[in-house]
């Protein structure tokens, strides 16, 4: 950055034909960043707009609305269901996201400080499993949920199970995590076992501080792919009591027909939460983004 | 406390792979009807089948051949004679084989507890005991006791061979032997398997009085791929060669391309028109949706990721707006994205049109091609294979691009950071302009970045699901139907679950074949600074 402002000022005192370019090529920059900052953020302008509106003007070709119909907000979350999907998609995620940190926490710390026999190819295994497409799983995943929904105590399809427990074991997270425990200097652990503290102890207390950052990464990706999920749950709910929100989205779409109103306040209501926790974790997410350049 | 998260990748991670392959192989539309070896993989592809897993037990023997070599070399740098261990070796690779047969052959008796269990009350014992008859049911106990007696015969070799033979490298030559007989028994498995399927066939095929050249297309196809892979091979050693021999070996691999190019353009189209119709235009529109959504999606974000590296006023809020479409909700942005270009005249597509004095579209519900369409409005007629992808593809690329442009800049923006600024500066000293230096030294510098991203981005392009899976509408007659997609389609409307499956692995083995090809062209070009 420095760098840039010195060669920006070496420019400066040049003659005055030289800063006329620099203003120049300034506005033309602007010109082109503000074009593609706008055609990033108009669609959800206009679906904003459009939330606003009543169906005559939604199906009109007036951009905005004549005046704010916050009705339709409250239709879309009390008529079209989506208050329930919504508490479905929060309970879900909230069940993935516990599960998943926790698993991955352990394996994890497992994986970069016990040592055991077959440790490394177990890791090795699990890291080639990235790279096959979730199509070839989707097909026996469902069969074996369907199984074990027969054979067990509890419902599989079509209750909380279905939904979580198949994203509860992350190979992504215990590598990210991995990483970072492994580079937690020995003599730490062998001071507090000095000082009497066992793998959790010392698991609790000095690797996790130690690791906040890749943690948070972890619940934002979980939270994002819990939320946006739809192949899945689209096959393992059939009714309203445990339909996620993208699901119950995608079906209003398909049925809703005329009503684009509402459909756009329900693309507000299932947006506004992951736009939420962007914008409060934005600097972290995208500096990992870059860094990893992985999406869960 | 590894266990939870061990248990859960294995079986919803790793578990599935092996039970999708045994899904594949077998009629199966909701349950298990019977084995039907590779009649999934060749409606699917016709012959092909044949050919991928011929070619797959030759690179299984070719690595097995490898593999030995690598063992005889180590034996030789070290002046040992490890041979004896391949006895331990051999019973480990036995004992794998045989416990990969007997879970086959546990697998059908534990699915089928469900369905005893039906009707009657879920109790921990009723399970306990139905689990116990499919562990003894005919067949799989055996099974399982060889496993256990080869694995017993394997664990006590290695030890008598460990104990007689102190050697620090002794546990690293069995395990390569284990390796080495694993390879060379999938290999050969693989040859016949191949052989009886196509045996079998072409018998049927006799009967039935259809197309009987199943043999002919195996031949020619593989030869054509073997002459593809020798053209290769030789030109590759044309350029460690001089030049007058260089030159003529460059000569002998450009006429071997042509043979084999030859070969296969004459014999893939008949193959094809044997497959499923489904499964190949679905990969058209693959390729299609790929080559008109990543280089677009790539020179865009390049574009903005150089004016956003200049730190302007406000650069960090214009990141934050290009990032916005990639974190949103696949769901939600799509459908907006229908609505945007709804076919009806009021669409906001359709009004900027008119306001341009363009012709209205029906946008997603177009399944006409686009570049026919353009003809069409400029009164010409163009054949039916140079319509081009659809309007509605088109939507969706247009779609893609608005979504990723984002995430690459981003990462784009990284690659930029790491280029150094001396480099730069001392170009424009010499007197190079903008374009000189973006031309000579930004663009080659960033081409690790640009190889990453275009790998994710193609990859991506064939798991693409959920904003196709929104914005398709019927009346796009499946010209946005991908890959994913007509697998999708097979799997939960037509619930063909076999079929399903194999469809996937072809997936899987498109996406495998794209990496490695990708490595070996890009990999070469990149330039690591």
């Amino acid at each position: 950055m420095a760098e840039q402002a010195l060669l920006g000022s070496r420019r400066a005192v040049g003659s005055r034909r030289a800063s006329w370019r620099i203003i120049l090529s300034r506005a033309v920059t602007y010109f082109f960043l503000i074009g593609g900052a706008l055609i990033a953020v108009l669609p959800f302008i206009w679906m904003i707009s459009t939330s606003f509106k009543t169906i005559g003007e939604a199906q009109g070709v007036r951009f905005f609305p004549t005046q704010l119909r916050f009705e339709n907000y409250v239709e879309a979350w009390n008529e079209a269901d989506f208050a329930e999907y919504f508490i479905n998609s929060v309970v879900v995620t909230l069940i993935t996201l516990a599960g998943r940190l926790s698993f991955s926490i352990l394996a994890a710390y497992g994986f970069a400080r016990i040592r055991f026999p077959g440790r490394d190819l177990i890791f090795s295994i699990f890291l080639s499993t990235m790279m096959i497409p979730a199509m070839v799983m989707i097909i026996p995943n469902f069969l074996t949920v369907t199984w074990l929904g027969r054979i067990g105590p509890i419902k599989w399809i079509n209750n909380w199970p279905a939904l979580t427990v198949p994203f509860m074991g992350s190979v992504f997270d215990i590598f990210l995590l991995r990483q970072f425990f492994a580079q937690i200097p020995d003599e730490l652990f062998d001071a507090a076992q000095i000082d009497g503290a066992g793998h959790f102890l010392f698991l609790r207390r000095v690797a996790l501080p130690l690791s906040k950052a890749p943690v948070l990464v972890i619940v934002v990706l979980a939270f994002i792919g819990s939320w946006n999920a739809l192949a899945w749950p689209m096959l393992v709910t059939n009714s309203p009591d445990w339909r996620p929100i993208s699901v119950g989205l995608m079906q209003f779409v398909e049925e809703a027909g005329q009503m684009t109103n509402l459909m756009m306040a329900g693309a507000v209501i299932t947006i506004v939460p992951i736009l939420v926790l962007y914008f409060f974790t934005q600097k972290q997410f995208t500096a990992s983004i870059a860094r990893s350049g992985l999406k869960g | 406390m590894i266990f939870p998260a061990t248990f859960l990748v294995f079986l919803f991670g790793i578990f599935p792979v092996g039970f999708a392959l045994y899904v594949s192989v077998n009629k199966w539309r909701l349950k298990r009807t019977g084995f039907i070896g590779m009649e999934n993989y060749t409606d699917a592809i016709g012959s092909l089948a044949y050919v991928a897993l011929f070619g797959l037990a030759v690179g299984s023997l070719i690595f097995a051949y490898l593999q030995f070599k690598k063992i005889r070399e180590q034996a030789n740098e070290y002046n040992e004679r490890p041979w004896h261990l391949a006895l331990p070796g051999a019973a480990l690779a036995l004992a794998v084989a045989s416990f990969v047969r007997w879970t086959v052959l546990l697998l059908p008796e534990v699915l089928g507890i469900a369905d005893k269990i039906v009707g009657q009350e879920k109790t921990a014992e009723l399970f306990r005991r139905l689990l116990g008859e499919a562990f003894r049911a005919a067949g799989v106990l055996p099974a399982f006791w060889l496993t256990m007696g080869l694995l017993g015969a394997g664990i006590l070799l290695e030890e008598i061979f460990r104990r007689t033979w102190r050697n620090k490298r002794n546990l690293g030559y069995q395990a390569q032997f284990s390796i080495l007989f694993l390879a060379v028994g999938i290999g050969v498995l693989l040859f016949w398997f191949t052989y009886t399927e196509a045996s079998l066939a072409y018998l049927e095929a006799i009967e039935t009085g259809t197309d009987t050249d199943i043999w002919a297309q195996i031949i020619t196809i593989s030869s054509g791929v073997l002459l593809f892979v020798l053209a290769w091979f030789v030109w590759r050693s044309a350029k460690r060669a001089e030049s007058d021999r260089g030159f003529i070996f460059k000569l002998l691999a450009a006429v071997m391309m042509l043979g084999g190019g030859w070969l296969l353009i004459a014999e893939l189209p008949i193959v094809i028109a044997a497959g499923d119709k489904d499964v190949w235009s679905g990969l058209v529109i693959t390729v299609f949706y790929s080559l008109g959504t990543v280089p677009f999606q790539l020179a865009i974000s390049l574009f903005l990721a150089i004016l956003l590296f200049q730190k302007l006023r406000g650069s960090e809020a214009l990141r934050m707006l290009f990032f916005l479409p990639y974190v949103t909700p696949a769901v939600a942005s799509a459908a907006v994205f229908k609505q945007i270009f709804g076919a009806r005249q009021q669409s906001l597509i359709n009004q900027l049109f008119l306001a341009l004095g363009l012709e209205p579209q029906r946008w997603l519900q177009e399944p006409n091609g686009v570049f026919g369409l353009i003809a069409e409005s400029m009164g010409m007629d163009l054949p039916g294979w140079m319509a081009g992808p659809s309007l509605a593809l088109v939507v969706i690329m247009i779609y893609s691009i608005w979504v990723y442009v984002g995430y690459d800049t981003v990462i784009y923006l990284a690659g930029l950071g790491n280029i150094s600024q001396e480099l730069i500066e001392a170009a424009e000293i010499d007197g190079a302009g903008r374009w000189q230096v973006f031309r000579n030294i930004i663009f080659p510098l960033l081409s690790p970045t640009t190889y990453f991203l275009s790998l994710i981005a193609i990859i991506g392009t064939f798991k693409a699901f959920n904003h196709i899976w929104i914005m398709r509408h019927e009346l796009s007659v499946g010209s946005v139907n991908t890959f994913s997609i007509t697998i999708f389609l097979e799997f939960f409307e037509k619930v063909r679950y076999g079929y399903a499956s194999a469809l996937a692995f072809v997936l899987f083995a498109i996406i495998l074949g794209l990496t490695l090809l990708n490595n070996r062209i890009q990999g070469s070009r990149v330039f690591y600074g």
